[in-house]
């Protein structure tokens, strides 16, 4: 700490003096998001626009180049994302958390309409090139922070359209083709190649790729449906979740009966159920445990009721019913809930001798989906999952991301996908290991003063009116917010953690310690003279966002 | 006639930016004078915190004493301070200097002073019944109608005939009148004497507060209902006091520019140490450096702007929250009963300001002879027997207990005190105890305590 002058030394208590430093700290929502998304810096560069000298529509497109640092599909996870950032916002206390889901949406679109272009440092800068193996999130983010770092990146996908999962499971109403399609289309634009139609093992063996290229990264998914194990489950009218949604987003031939049983109680079943409900047919859902246990997000869920899912709980299916080939029922078991599991959730147990049938003509079976290893033998290791180190190395030039690592949401394949980038490209630079940005110190629960910033209306993503939702399969429910509405919205941020020009601490220091910084940027405007500090503290207490803190001793 | 100068009409609007004392009688005698004319004006009030907060944050850093004269005139005003407000009634001075200590007992009854807290408290202290007299003079404002608006100015400009108004957040609104009661704490004059080539904004001093934690009972055998005063030969120390309040001391040294040095030699004289329990200071729990306004605004007022308070003109070292009443009453009535342009504020209020500067000048005599007997120790034996011996007796005109009394609380004008120092007897019997008190083989010369007995427990 430059600080050069003596302290004053009297007979009081040294310790007592109360220096102050500004100091940075890791907001909550960033702490929460899988990717460590920055949503403080850059609503910062919206709520603060006049103040850096910006117009509202150069902020929306630094906000914008901030926002695709790490996360190049913005206006994709704005739609899909279950955004744990809003779960802890400090704001959701006082008049709800900032609606980071519907801003990011906003400035995904933003993005889109402008048709911005992501940055790239400096185009076949490096020799080595990159193959990348599937086009999910993972495989998409590994190349866009590759391409962007100057590498050449050729993706292989196995289908004719890339986007994995994005593209084959969620279905339209929540993403439509389109905002994907521009999403994906600005890698390219980063001459980002891509070989459609490729199935490794059958078109091209694996360790070709590896001869080709310095590294490669499996972005492999998890894409293979998994069975129950009942009786009558194998034939036709029993179809996995995944497959199910695969084929509705084709637009093949229907094979949804009238009544159809959606068993499983995650994102796949709520989106294989709801997929249903637009094909005109009566969905019940059947799942295992109670409500509160569906790994499936709540709004989903709530969703699906509103589009009249019946949603059965506390059962399991034991046996389908066929008469001839066709399905005509299936029977089930009633549950109750056991002790919890190693993740606390409760353990459901069947009720001896309690059962029902329920007839129906199609079940989508949508339990559990695990990596489809076609292809891939020579580098599996016989386990369920992938087992890489934490940055994502499998073995020498091989890196992996996403769900065939384990099952998450697609902020984490994202996440996953850059952090590898970042730590492959620090191996082939022999620079240092990047160090996870999280050794910020993180914003201590309460420490921001909620009562200093003024009540704001939480703006929400608009929707579509109820009795409209299952008119077209295709019709998107929710809505991108406005320009106006997003420029309120930002200014909601409490910018936990960092100076957002507050200026109570240049206008109240007795000592008139802090200077203004002509040049002043989003996040910073006062520098602070340590030795002009006089140790009241003043300003670490009138600071509402916990950015000035105690001095470390010196 | 017609009156071309700006007055207050039906629905003017007034931004007071400061919710301290001054900013708060301001909007309190505003409103209730307006309603006396049925004059509908609405009065905005800009003050960011919360006074309910312990600390620096809510608090608004002064020593804390309020005279009970200006107890008495606010409760003449409608404003009645309530007891949980009032941390400890003072009812007397000790006065410490290197011969000796003397107390000081209250003269009269309405000389009696109140120690009070600005903010909620010290830093850390618990939650007590108490309340802050800022807080509570400020919800007295808000009672009348005042509205608070809880943001940081951070800027005014002249926008055509009205004056605007800009915050922080970049809130901005037009008003009739803009009344400046920041203090001299707050960045703000600043930011507008750079503006404005004609305004010097008002020059500061560093002081020093701080705050110890005792406790109530050891506070009542140590420092009793007393505020304790040292004269001490320190170049540049004006005035020391301990304030005892509640389960805490505050300390309070004025003077020109108070440093580490300074500070220094008055922790360690004897004198000082000697007031803790066991001889020993213990640590503070919170301090700060505040600025005092040692020289008036020029000049305090302008075309609808007025500067109150600290922000304009207060006493020296004394009394600020008297000042802060005097010209917050005195520029509510300019403004209600003759107008908010320059020339109203230059004849009606202006004079106010003059008064309290020429005081002021006296007041630099008075504290000059101060320093002048803090420097002799002949001259502080003969005012130490003097006081004691005023003491001692009941009926007797008490001049240099008196002088000493409105010296230190701030309870009579500086030219009311210095004329009292003129006077023949008493300048007769000073010049007595002068001498008596420094003959060779008198007692005090040798035993430095002059026979008063202070409530406190002696080490």
């Amino acid at each position: 700490m430059p600080n050069t002058k003596a302290r004053t030394t009297t007979p009081v208590e040294q310790s007592f003096w109360t220096y102050a430093q500004q100091m940075e700290k890791l907001p909550p929502c960033q702490a929460q998001c899988p990717n460590s998304g920055d949503a403080r810096g850059w609503l910062g560069i919206i709520a603060q626009h006049e103040k850096i000298g910006l117009t509202l529509e150069q902020a929306y497109d630094k906000a914008w180049e901030k926002l695709t640092e790490l996360n190049p599909l913005p206006a994709t996870i704005g739609r899909i994302c279950p955004h744990p950032c809003e779960d802890l916002c400090t704001r959701r206390d006082k008049d709800g958390p900032v609606s980071i889901n519907a801003m990011e949406r906003f400035l995904g679109d933003w993005g889109i309409s402008r048709s911005l272009s992501l940055p790239v440092a400096d185009l076949g800068k490096h020799t080595e090139s990159v193959g990348v193996i599937g086009s999910g999130p993972a495989s998409l983010s590994f190349a866009y922070q590759m391409a962007r770092r100057g590498y050449r990146v050729t993706i292989y996908e196995r289908h004719e359209l890339p986007g994995g999962m994005l593209r084959q499971a969620i279905p339209d109403y929540r993403l439509p083709r389109e905002v994907l399609d521009a999403e994906i289309q600005r890698l390219f634009d980063m001459d980002v190649q891509l070989v459609r139609d490729m199935d490794i093992g059958a078109d091209i063996e694996i360790d070709e790729l590896r001869k080709r290229h310095t590294l490669i990264f499996l972005g492999l998914g998890a894409q293979a449906g998994r069975d129950i194990g009942i009786p009558g489950e194998k034939g036709p009218g029993v179809i996995p979740g995944i497959e199910y949604l695969r084929q509705r987003k084709q637009g093949r031939e229907s094979q949804t009966g009238t009544r159809v049983a959606v068993i499983g109680g995650g994102n796949t079943a709520i989106d294989a159920a709801r997929t249903a409900r637009r094909e005109g047919a009566q969905v019940t859902l059947l799942y295992r445990r109670s409500q509160v246990e569906m790994p499936a997000a709540i709004r989903e869920v709530e969703d699906a009721l509103k589009e009249g899912v019946q949603m059965t709980f506390l059962v399991a299916p034991t046996r389908i019913i066929r008469e001839g080939t066709s399905v005509r029922a299936i029977e089930i078991q009633e549950m109750r809930l056991g002790e919890p599991d190693d993740q606390g959730r409760c353990r459901p147990v069947p009720v001896p001798d309690q059962f029902r049938r329920l007839n129906v003509d199609t079940v989508i079976v949508a339990v559990s989906q695990a990596p489809d290893w076609h292809g891939m033998e020579p580098i599996r290791d016989g386990h369920k999952w992938l087992h890489t180190e934490e940055d994502g190395k499998l073995e020498d030039s091989i890196w992996a991301g996403g769900d065939d690592r384990g099952p998450g949401i697609a902020s984490q394949a994202i996440a996953q996908g850059r952090l590898a980038a970042e730590a492959a490209h620090a191996e082939l630079r022999g620079i240092p290991h990047p160090k996870q940005n999280l050794q910020r110190r993180a914003v201590v629960k309460d420490s921001v003063k909620t009562d200093f910033y003024a009540e704001r209306q939480r703006v929400c993503s608009p929707r579509r009116a109820q009795e409209d939702w299952l008119c077209n399969p295709h019709l998107e429910i929710d809505q991108t917010i406005g320009s106006d509405q997003a420029e309120l919205e930002a200014a909601r941020c409490m910018s936990c953690g960092l100076c957002f020009d507050c200026q109570q601490c240049f206008m109240y220091c007795n000592a008139g310690g802090f200077t203004r910084i002509e040049e002043s940027q989003s996040g910073k405007f006062f520098v602070l003279a340590l030795d002009a500090c006089e140790g009241c503290g003043k300003c670490i207490e009138v600071c509402p966002c916990s950015y000035l803190e105690l001095r470390d001793s010196d | 006639m017609p009156d071309l100068s700006p007055t207050l009409q039906d629905g003017s609007r007034i931004a007071v930016i400061g919710g301290g004392p001054a900013g708060s009688m301001f909007s309190y005698f505003l409103l209730n004078m307006a309603d006396a004319v049925a004059l509908d004006v609405s009065v905005d009030m800009f003050e960011p915190r919360r006074f309910c907060h312990r600390g620096p944050a809510g608090c608004n850093h002064c020593g804390g004493v309020v005279s009970e004269s200006l107890v008495q005139r606010l409760a003449t005003e409608g404003i009645i301070l309530p007891e949980d407000v009032v941390q400890r009634g003072i009812e007397s001075y000790t006065l410490h200097m290197d011969v000796g200590d003397v107390e000081i007992a209250t003269p009269l009854m309405e000389k009696r002073i109140a120690a009070i807290y600005r903010g909620n408290g010290p830093r850390h202290s618990e939650p007590l019944d108490t309340e802050s007299f800022d807080g509570f003079l400020l919800q007295k404002a808000q009672e009348k109608g005042a509205n608070v608006i809880r943001r940081l100015v951070t800027d005014m400009s002249r926008e055509g005939e009205r004056m605007r108004v800009r915050c922080a957040d970049e809130f901005c609104d037009d008003y009739d009148l803009v009344v400046l009661a920041t203090g001299v704490n707050s960045r703000l004059m600043e930011v507008l004497e750079d503006q404005a080539q004609e305004f010097t904004r008002p020059e500061r001093t560093k002081t020093f507060i701080c705050e110890f934690r005792i406790g109530r009972d050891v506070i009542k055998k140590h420092f009793g209902p007393s505020m304790h005063v040292f004269l001490l030969d320190i170049p540049r120390l004006e005035f020391a006091a301990l304030i005892p309040k509640g389960d805490y001391v505050t300390l309070c040294l004025l003077g020109d520019d108070i440093d580490d040095d300074l500070m220094r030699q008055f922790f360690d004289s004897p004198e000082v140490a000697n007031c803790f329990p066991g001889g020993i200071i213990p640590s503070h729990v919170c301090h700060c450096f505040p600025r005092i306004n040692i020289k008036a605004a020029q000049p305090a007022y302008g075309e609808r702007v007025v500067m109150i308070g600290d922000s304009g003109a207060t006493r020296l070292f004394k009394d600020g929250i008297g000042a802060a009443y005097r010209t917050a009453k005195a520029a509510a009535k300019t403004a209600v009963f003759h107008g908010i342009d320059a020339d109203s504020f230059k004849t009606h209020y202006a004079p106010l300001c003059r008064k309290i500067h020429n005081d002021n000048k006296m007041g630099k005599v008075v504290f000059g002879f101060g320093s002048l007997v803090q420097k002799a120790r002949f001259a502080r034996r003969g005012v130490l027997r003097m006081t004691a011996n005023e003491q001692k007796q009941v009926s007797a005109p008490r001049r240099m207990s008196g002088v000493l009394w409105d010296l230190f609380s701030g309870s009579a004008s500086y030219t009311d005190v210095f004329l009292r120092t003129l006077h023949p007897v008493y300048i007769g019997s000073l010049l007595w105890n002068l001498m008596v008190s420094n003959l060779p083989g008198n007692a005090a010369t040798k035993n430095p305590v002059a026979g008063v007995e202070c409530d406190r427990a002696k080490h």
